[in-house]
Parts: C-alpha cells; sequence; structure tokens
C-alpha cells in the first residue's frame, strides 16, 4: 500500500535525500505560499460581508483553509520534489548472504528444519534475483566464517553460533572488497559472546546495511528451559552450598516440576517448584553439600514435562572446585560463656575448620585450645604474621582497650587488607560495654554502636529471619528453603541479647530478635570491608539451641558451622588465581588472572607467575603471566584451551627463589551445548542488528523484497540517482480530496 | 466461738508455714541442712552466666540431696567469684530432675549420690541432659557400697558407656590450676574421727564418664567431700589444704566445663 501511494519502499525514503529541483530556493516557496494564502483570504473576507448569513462563523476560515492547502501541493509539485539516493552500482557490487549453520538451525519446526527453510528460501528465486545485480557471496557461519557454493552445502552443525565473529570477517573484507550489503539469515541465537558495540560500529563505519532474514519461532508453545545456573567458583569441603537456577517456560505454568541437582548418579538436592507464567523467568534455590576435597562437576536439570518441544535444555553442568584446606579461625573470649563451649563443640563437628581458642579464664590466665602448642603464648597476636595466619577472628566478650593500639590497627588491616573475616558476638563486656564503639574495631562492627551502657541484657529474646536472611546461605540451617524459615520461627529463645544500635549503609540484617516491649532488634547484621567482611550476633545465648532441643537437632551446630564457613569463605592465600567463568561454552579463549600478595598481604609487583595447566588426556602446558599495568600486584595471561573437557590450573608465584603462594583452580570446557539453549528465535537481536546498521528485519514471507530494497545502500560502489516525487498518486488524492471537500461544503451552506 | 477460734488459728497456722515452704522451694527447693537463719544476699536476684545448680533428686532419705546446702553452695561461689573472671550468681539454683529446667543449667552438682534412686524417665533425662552438651559433678559418696548404689542408676543412665578413671594428664586437672598432686578430700564426720575416708572408701577416685570425642560429662568424685570442704572453709577445725585442693578441683570442672 505504502508504495502504491508514495511510488517508492518506504526504506527508499529512509535511505534518500529530500531535494528540489525546479532550480528555485525553498525560501520562494514559501513566499508564494504566504502571498497565495493572503490573495484567496480577501475574497472570502470581502463575501463574508456581503452574504453573512451564509459565511458566518468559522466558515470562511474552513473554505480559506483547504484552497491554501490545495496550492500548497501544487506549489510543492511546481518546485519538483525528489529523493536523492545512493544506490548500488549492477553487477559491480558484493552482497555477503551469510547464512547461520550451527546447531540450532537444525530444529525441527513446521515439518523441516530452519535450515531446510533458509535453503529453500534461497533456491526460490530470492539469489537468482540477487545474482541479477550484484556479485553474490555465500557464507556459512558457525564458530567462524566460512565461504560456501551453494545452500545445499548448509550442514547446521556447528557446534556454536558467533555472529559477532562473522560479521567482524564480512567488515574486513569489505575493507578491500565493494562489500555493499550483507544479508543475514539467521535465528538469531548467538552464543558466543553476542554482538559488541565494537563489531556494529565497524559495520556502521563502513557503512554496509545488514538486512537480517529471522528464521524459527519466536516462543516455542511447549518447552521448560534452564537459562541459568549460579554456583560458587570455589569452597571449603563438606561446605553447603548455594545453586541460583533460573528457569523460563511455556504452555506449563502452574505444573509442578522436580528440580534435581547431581553428582554423576548421586543425587545432592531435590526440589519442587510451581512453574511461573509462560515467558517469565524464575529464580530457585537449591542448597547441598559439596563434599569432599576435589573437582566437583555438578549437573542441575529439571525433571522433562509431557509433550516438551525441546529436552536438551533441561539441564546445565556447573563445576565446582572444592577445597581441601582448612581455614583457620581465631576466636578470643573474655570471659568463661555457655557459648564459647557450645561454639566450640559446633566447630569439632566441623572436618574443614580449625579453631583455635583462646580464653580469659581469670585477670591474668590464658586457657587455649586448639592449634599448636606454641601458638599465642604470649597472648594475642601483635604481629602481622601471627595474625594473618589466620582466615577468620571471632571477637567475644572482651574490652576493646583489652587490645593495644598497635593490635586493634592490626585486625582491622586484618580485614581490610588481608581479606579475613571477623565476627563480634555480644556480652558484659563486648561492644558498647566494652569501648569497641569508641575505638578504631567500631569501623569494622556492621552497626553504629549506641554510646549507652547497659546494652547487655540477660532476658529471653525470639529470633526470626527477615527477607535477607531467607535467601542469605549463612542462615540456611534446612535446605528447604520454606524449612528453613519455618524451622528458624521454632528456634528456642536466646539466653540474652545485646542492643546494638542500627545498621550502617550497606549492612544487611539477616535476623533479627524481640524480648519484652523492645520491638525488633538487629541480631545478626553483615557488611563486607576492604577485602574482607565483618558480621555481629548480638548475643551470647544461642547455646540454648543445642541444649532445649531434642538430641539430634542440628540446627545450632549448622548455624554456626555455617556462619564460621562464610567468615572465612573469601579469605585468600597469597595467590588468588581467577578465571571468567567456570564453564566455556564453545569457547577456546581462556584469561587468566592472579592476584599476588606478599607476606604482609602487600601488592606483589615484582614475583614471577607461572600457571601449569593440566588439560584433558594428561595434556600439560605453561604459560607465563605479566602484570597488568594497571592493576598493582595484577598478573594476567590468555590462553587458548582447544580440546574440551576438565582443566586444573595451578598458578605459582615466585620471588627469586622463594614461592609466594600458590593457587589452584578449575574449569571446564565444551561445545556443541550452548546451542540446545535459547532455541527459539531472538528477533530482538536481528532487529537490533538491522536497524543499527541501516539495514532491516525480514520475516521468511518477506524475502522476495530482498532483492529490489538492498539496492540503496551507502556502502560499496554505488551511484546518486534522484527519483522524482511529483507525480505521487498521494499529491493526486490529496488535491482532488480538498477540492471535493471545498465543493461539498459550499453545497452544504448554500454558497455555490 | 472457741472451735471456731481453733480452726482459723489452724488455718493460719498452715498457709504460714505453706507459703515459706513455697518460698523456700522456689529458689532453694526445699530443705536446709542447718537451721541458721539462712541470709539472702542483696544480689540474690542477679541474672548472671553460671549459677551453682544443685541437682534435686530422689533417694530413700528424700533430703540426701540437701547435704551441705546451702552453705557449701554459697560459699564456693564466693570463691569462684573471686578467683576467676566467671559471672556467676551469689546464691544457688536448685533443679529437679523431673522438669526440663535442667537443660538451662549445662553444669549441675549432685551430692550424696550413692544414696541417688532415679527413676526410668529421670535416667533418660539425664542421658539427655548430658548427651546435648550438659556437665554433670557428683561428689560425697563413699566405699563400695554406695558406688553399687550409684551404679545402678549411672548404668540405666549410660548402659553402654564405662567409667574410667581420669589421669593426670587430663584436661580437667589443667584446664585452670594444675592438679597434679591430689590427694583425700575428707569430710567433717571422718575428719573429727582422725580419718579421711568413710566407710572402704580409703582410696580417693576421680572418675568420669567420656562422650564420643572423649570430653567427661560425667565427673565422678568417689571417696572423697568436696561439699564439706566447700562448706567448712571458714571452720578454724577444718584444714585449709583441703578447702584448697576443694575449690580448685570444683573451679577447674566448672571451667572444663564451659570450654570441653
Amino acid at each position: 500500500m505504502f508504495e502504491l501511494l508514495f511510488k517508492y519502499p518506504a526504506s527508499l525514503f529512509a535511505k534518500g535525500q529530500f531535494v528540489f529541483l525546479a532550480g528555485w530556493p525553498p525560501w520562494a516557496l514559501g513566499i508564494c505560499l504566504v502571498l497565495a494564502a493572503a490573495v484567496l483570504a480577501y475574497p472570502l473576507w470581502k463575501a463574508r460581508q456581503q452574504h453573512a448569513e451564509t459565511l458566518g462563523g468559522m466558515r470562511p476560515a474552513g473554505i480559506w483553509i483547504l484552497q491554501t492547502l490545495l496550492v500548497t501541493v501544487l506549489l510543492f509539485i511546481l518546485w519538483h520534489p525528489a529523493l536523492s539516493v545512493a544506490t548500488l552500482r549492477p553487477q559491480q557490487n558484493i552482497v555477503a548472504v551469510v547464512v547461520d549453520d550451527s546447531k540450532s538451525m537444525s530444529f525441527q519446526e513446521a515439518g523441516g528444519t530452519r535450515r531446510d527453510q533458509v535453503v529453500q528460501a534461497l533456491n526460490s528465486g530470492v539469489l537468482k534475483n540477487l545474482e541479477k545485480k550484484f556479485q553474490v557471496r555465500l557464507y556459512r557461519a558457525g564458530a567462524s566464517l566460512e565461504r560456501i557454493e551453494k545452500p545445499e552445502q548448509l550442514t547446521a552443525s556447528a557446534p556454536s553460533t558467533n555472529l559477532g565473529e562473522s560479521l567482524k570477517q564480512v567488515a574486513g573484507e569489505a575493507s578491500s572488497l565493494p562489500v555493499g550489503a550483507v544479508v543475514l539469515l539467521s535465528d538469531g541465537s548467538d552464543n558466543a559472546g553476542g554482538l559488541d558495540l565494537a563489531t556494529i560500529n565497524e559495520i556502521r563505519r563502513q557503512r554496509i546495511p545488514v538486512h537480517t532474514v529471522g528464521f524459527g519461532r519466536e516462543k516455542l508453545a511447549h518447552d521448560i528451559e534452564i537459562s541459568g545456573a549460579d554456583l560458587p567458583a570455589r569452597t571449603l569441603a563438606d561446605s553447603r552450598v548455594s545453586a541460583i537456577v533460573t528457569l523460563h517456560q511455556n504452555g506449563y505454568s502452574g505444573r509442578k516440576a522436580r528440580i534435581t541437582v547431581k553428582d554423576g548418579a548421586k543425587t545432592l538436592a531435590t526440589q519442587e517448584v510451581t512453574l511461573k507464567a509462560d515467558g517469565i523467568e524464575q529464580t530457585e534455590s537449591l542448597a547441598f553439600n559439596a563434599g569432599s576435597a576435589g573437582a566437583r562437576n555438578v549437573q542441575i536439570s529439571i525433571d522433562p514435562q509431557a509433550g516438551e518441544e525441546n529436552l536438551t535444555n533441561n539441564a546445565v553442568n556447573r563445576l565446582i572446585a572444592v577445597e581441601g584446606a582448612k581455614p583457620r579461625v581465631l576466636y578470643i573470649e573474655g570471659e568463661p560463656r555457655w557459648e564459647f563451649k557450645f561454639i566450640r563443640r559446633a566447630i569439632d563437628l566441623d572436618r574443614s575448620l580449625l579453631m583455635s581458642t583462646m580464653l580469659r579464664t581469670t585477670q591474668n590466665k590464658i586457657y587455649r585450645q586448639g592449634g599448636s602448642a606454641s601458638e599465642n603464648v604470649d597472648g594475642f597476636p601483635a604481629k602481622v604474621e601471627e595474625l594473618f595466619g589466620y582466615q577468620g577472628l571471632i571477637i567475644g566478650s572482651v574490652e576493646a582497650n583489652y587490645f593495644t593500639t598497635t593490635q586493634q590497627e592490626l585486625i582491622r588491616q586484618f580485614v581490610d587488607r588481608r581479606g579475613g573475616g571477623v565476627l563480634f558476638l555480644g556480652g558484659r563486656f563486648a561492644l558498647s560495654e566494652g569501648g569497641v564503639g569508641k575505638s578504631p574495631l567500631a569501623d569494622l562492627v556492621p552497626t553504629v554502636l549506641p554510646e549507652k551502657k547497659d546494652t547487655f541484657h540477660r532476658d529471653p529474646a525470639n529470633v526470626e529471619l527477615t527477607g535477607a536472611g531467607r535467601d542469605s546461605l549463612l542462615c540456611r540451617i534446612e535446605d528447604n528453603p520454606d524449612r528453613n524459615v519455618e524451622r528458624w520461627k521454632k528456634l528456642p529463645y536466646l539466653a540474652n541479647f545485646q542492643e546494638v544500635g542500627t545498621p550502617k549503609p550497606g549492612a544487611v540484617v539477616l535476623a533479627e530478635m524481640s524480648s519484652g516491649g523492645r520491638g525488633k532488634l538487629p541480631l545478626l547484621v553483615t557488611q563486607n570491608y576492604g577485602r574482607g567482611r565483618a558480621a555481629l550476633f548480638a548475643t551470647a545465648g544461642s547455646w540454648r539451641w543445642q541444649m532445649t532441643q531434642p538430641l539430634g537437632d542440628n540446627s545450632h551446630e549448622m548455624f554456626w558451622q555455617q556462619m564460621l564457613r562464610w567468615l572465612v569463605s573469601g579469605t585468600y592465600g597469597h595467590v588468588v588465581a581467577s578465571i571468567p567463568k567456570s564453564v566455556f561454552s564453545d569457547e577456546t579463549k581462556i584469561h587468566l588472572r592472579a592476584e599476588v600478595r606478599d607476606k604482609a598481604y602487600l601488592p606483589s609487583t615484582d614475583a614471577r607467575v607461572e600457571a601449569r595447566i593440566m588439560g584433558p588426556s594428561g595434556t600439560a602446558e605453561s604459560v607465563e603471566l605479566r602484570p597488568e599495568p594497571t592493576s598493582e600486584g595484577v598478573y594476567v595471561a590468555d590462553w587458548t584451551a582447544e580440546k574440551p573437557g576438565s582443566y586444573v590450573v595451578e598458578v605459582l608465584a615466585k620471588r627469586g627463589d622463594d614461592e609466594v603462594g600458590r593457587d589452584v583452580i578449575t574449569f571446564r570446557r565444551e561445545d556443541g551445548v550452548a546451542e540446545n539453549f535459547h532455541i527459539q528465535q531472538n528477533r530482538e537481536l536481528l532487529e537490533k542488528l538491522s536497524s543499527q546498521t541501516g539495514g532491516k528485519y525480514y520475516e521468511p514471507s518477506q524475502i522476495g523484497r530482498l532483492s529490489d530494497e538492498i539496492s540503496y545502500s551507502e556502502a560499496g560502489i554505488t551511484s546518486r540517482e534522484t527519483r522524482d516525487l511529483w507525480d505521487m498518486p498521494i499529491l493526486f488524492l490529496f488535491a482532488l480530496m480538498l477540492r471535493s471537500s471545498e465543493w461539498l461544503l459550499r453545497r452544504k451552506w448554500g454558497v455555490v | 466461738m472457741r472451735l471456731r477460734i481453733t480452726l482459723s488459728a489452724v488455718l493460719v497456722t498452715l498457709f504460714m508455714w505453706s507459703g515459706l515452704f513455697a518460698f523456700q522451694r522456689g529458689r532453694r527447693g526445699g530443705f536446709r541442712e542447718y537451721d541458721e537463719p539462712l541470709v539472702t544476699p542483696a544480689d540474690a536476684g542477679e541474672k548472671t552466666e553460671w549459677a551453682f545448680a544443685r541437682l534435686k533428686y530422689p533417694s530413700p532419705r528424700y533430703w540426701n540431696w540437701t547435704t551441705d546446702y546451702p552453705k557449701a553452695d554459697r560459699q564456693f561461689v564466693q570463691g569462684v567469684r573471686r578467683l576467676t573472671r566467671l559471672h556467676t550468681r551469689s546464691v544457688e539454683q536448685v533443679v529437679d530432675v523431673d522438669t526440663d529446667e535442667i537443660y538451662n543449667w549445662p553444669w549441675v552438682y549432685a551430692v550424696e549420690v550413692g544414696r541417688w534412686d532415679l527413676t526410668d524417665p529421670q535416667c533418660q533425662r539425664v542421658r539427655d541432659y548430658l548427651l546435648r552438651g550438659g556437665f554433670l559433678m557428683v561428689d560425697d559418696f563413699h566405699g563400695t557400697q554406695e558406688w553399687e548404689v550409684f551404679m545402678a542408676s549411672m548404668s540405666r543412665i549410660f548402659p553402654d558407656r564405662p567409667i574410667v578413671e581420669l589421669e593426670n594428664k587430663d584436661q580437667i586437672f589443667h584446664v585452670l590450676y594444675d592438679l597434679d598432686e591430689r590427694f583425700q578430700v575428707p569430710g567433717t564426720a571422718a575428719l573429727y574421727r582422725g580419718l579421711t575416708y568413710e566407710k572402704d572408701g580409703v582410696s580417693p577416685r576421680w572418675r568420669a564418664i567420656m562422650d564420643d570425642k572423649g570430653r567427661v560429662m560425667v565427673a565422678i568424685c568417689h571417696n572423697m567431700d568436696l561439699g564439706d570442704s566447700w562448706e567448712h572453709a571458714d571452720n578454724p577445725r577444718y584444714p585449709e589444704k583441703y578447702t584448697s585442693l576443694g575449690y580448685r578441683i570444683g573451679i577447674n570442672y566448672i571451667i572444663y566445663s564451659m570450654t570441653h
């Protein structure tokens, strides 16, 4: 219809430049219009005075407007309007036809695969029509671009799609060849990096329009897909780990489905979920025990539903490095307390943690437990190498001034620089009672402590999780989130509690307590501080959870084990190696990063850092990491992992012959798996690509128009053409309509 | 008229007597060993971390659990307060083995257990209490016959756990004071007879029942009377060396129970 009225397709108007060919200046058109309007107005004004009964009110103005518009159309035509447009010169330009040849194109739809639909579309005359005007180069795109002679060579078997890389290669060819346009036929399912801004900018710089033709349904009628699974890259042995699973579905809204986490044949966790509305992202959390030390390949899956169209997107794999190292925690307690005993007993049951304790039994005696015989014999550590040997620190009912100024600063540095975790407990000499609020330690406390005394009360307090606490793994004493909340509600009351003021900005309150008429008070608060973390547990009365609950109830042990694991979870050694993710799907480039710190945990800039990489089938390789110029103590290297499989990377840092430290990380490479996900057409991506490059998105049924519309391009070898607009049917229809309207109005008002 | 006055007097007397009885049971559980007026310290109502929890248990003679009570308890607590940083209450807490109140007191003291006679539910409660982390110190029973009576109930609490002799190197003798050199702490009755032992309990025995981790759950002070050493700390006729050792053992047991 548009073309019928306006003579040319809309794309021409979008690309063309509007011009007047009459040779008269455009401002003259404006003057003529003003004069014409004035000339038309005068007789109407005179007529109104003579025929006031028929031309009263706004009638003359209506007629004047219609006449003026008609004159405008006529003057516009006289000025000879036209479009100036760049057009590809016939047979002098190359059109790159890029076809997505990845596995997702083999998906069966409407009686055939997407690949079949593409072949059929290209062979239905599209290629021939293009070849009449241009030199056509046919490519298939997988992880990279490959030229083919005919559509039948498409196999839809490439393990991945990297549209960005393919378009980059086309843009590269365009620098030496007259590429006038790119036609991309795809389902838009890019799973190897996506289209970055640099690629799009490069194509735009060369003014190459990318026309996209989208294949595949935009929504599967019946499908459940696990679209994401977040797990920690590393954890301690026997730790409770949370898998955050994201899924969406179509066609099964309201149904029950079971999510399962498995390590090989062993089920680690399972949870039944109710599926949300179609297309809505749904997030579920499953907690499980990481088990013994070693690399753990965890599969997260959701049970298939009846009639599901794609079963290959119901499971994902993730790798977790379960560390065998036993972090050390130092617990200093200022007075004999039941809390001390029961925390010790809870941690005694944890094989992955080592806790050394110092208890002030009398004014001048300290009873030490755990650790070596020589550990802290002179009292609380006063040197970096003594305190920084721990990963976590618990400060019980201890006055701030029990620590020297040096020790207070050391504790602060332990968290800030070392990246350790510190936990403050409530107590008779703790926090406000012990003057912590007025000491350098106050920075570490996640609340603004009250300045008053008498904040510690030996009165019962009931506990309750906050919203953040429900989601936190630290508070997870039961795998199932709902049952966990219920279990917290049923916990016996605390034997005592402490008022700890208001949480600082950035602090997170995980649990609250209530006692008498005091309302809700913060019980468990956490915050990040520097490289480390700090927590506050405003009671010394959680021991009742152990003593007053039935034998076999493990709430108390679970809570304290989780608490201490959280405390040490992000406290690493002198070398911290990392990679962007633990599973690389169809990606071979691995960016290794290592943060190296010296004995005092200051960034080490003069280390020699090497990565020893053990690949699948026992292959080994060494890679030297180079210092990152912009980050002190950071070393990086890029490496290519050719083979799919599991990799173990040991990063070793040395200064001279002295070893600074080492770290081990694992990752997994897999090919062809990502293509099973996001199987529906990503129309949004294709439309975005075409609109940002000056191209157009086509549905397969519109592909016939491609050969005509593709001609208008600024890229390649072009000539500028002008297309007359004065004879557009719309102008004549408009003029006729104006004249007819005036005549009808005059007839109606009797002023013919 | 006379009958009415007599009846009223009897009722008033009964009412007052029952009120006094109820008051004593509330904090102190009932009978006392001594008749001297009981002075309640000003800070008796203080809420503290620890209190001397005295186990009230059944026995053929009802009052066995009250031996040395409450003077021993209160004098011992004064020592605990003075010698440690433990926040303690000046008065004792009577804990009835028939109630779940025992779970709020992770350290309990039972005296003259050579005469206790626990029922099966009581045995079950004490077993639960100990396995959850509670600590029981038993004292002041002597000789073979009282040991057998003690074991008659204890073997129903823990049929499967052996009684072990505590060695000098055990932490319970070093947690605060080093107690490698221990001797028999006699009760006054034996001492006044010129002896340090009662019945055939010639040799003092420091014994225990351990949990699965090798921690002492039940500390058994057999053939000794630590209670008397606390009670008679202010008695010029009672030798200081016994009181001193009695205090040290008691304090070590408390600190041990709060650290293990």
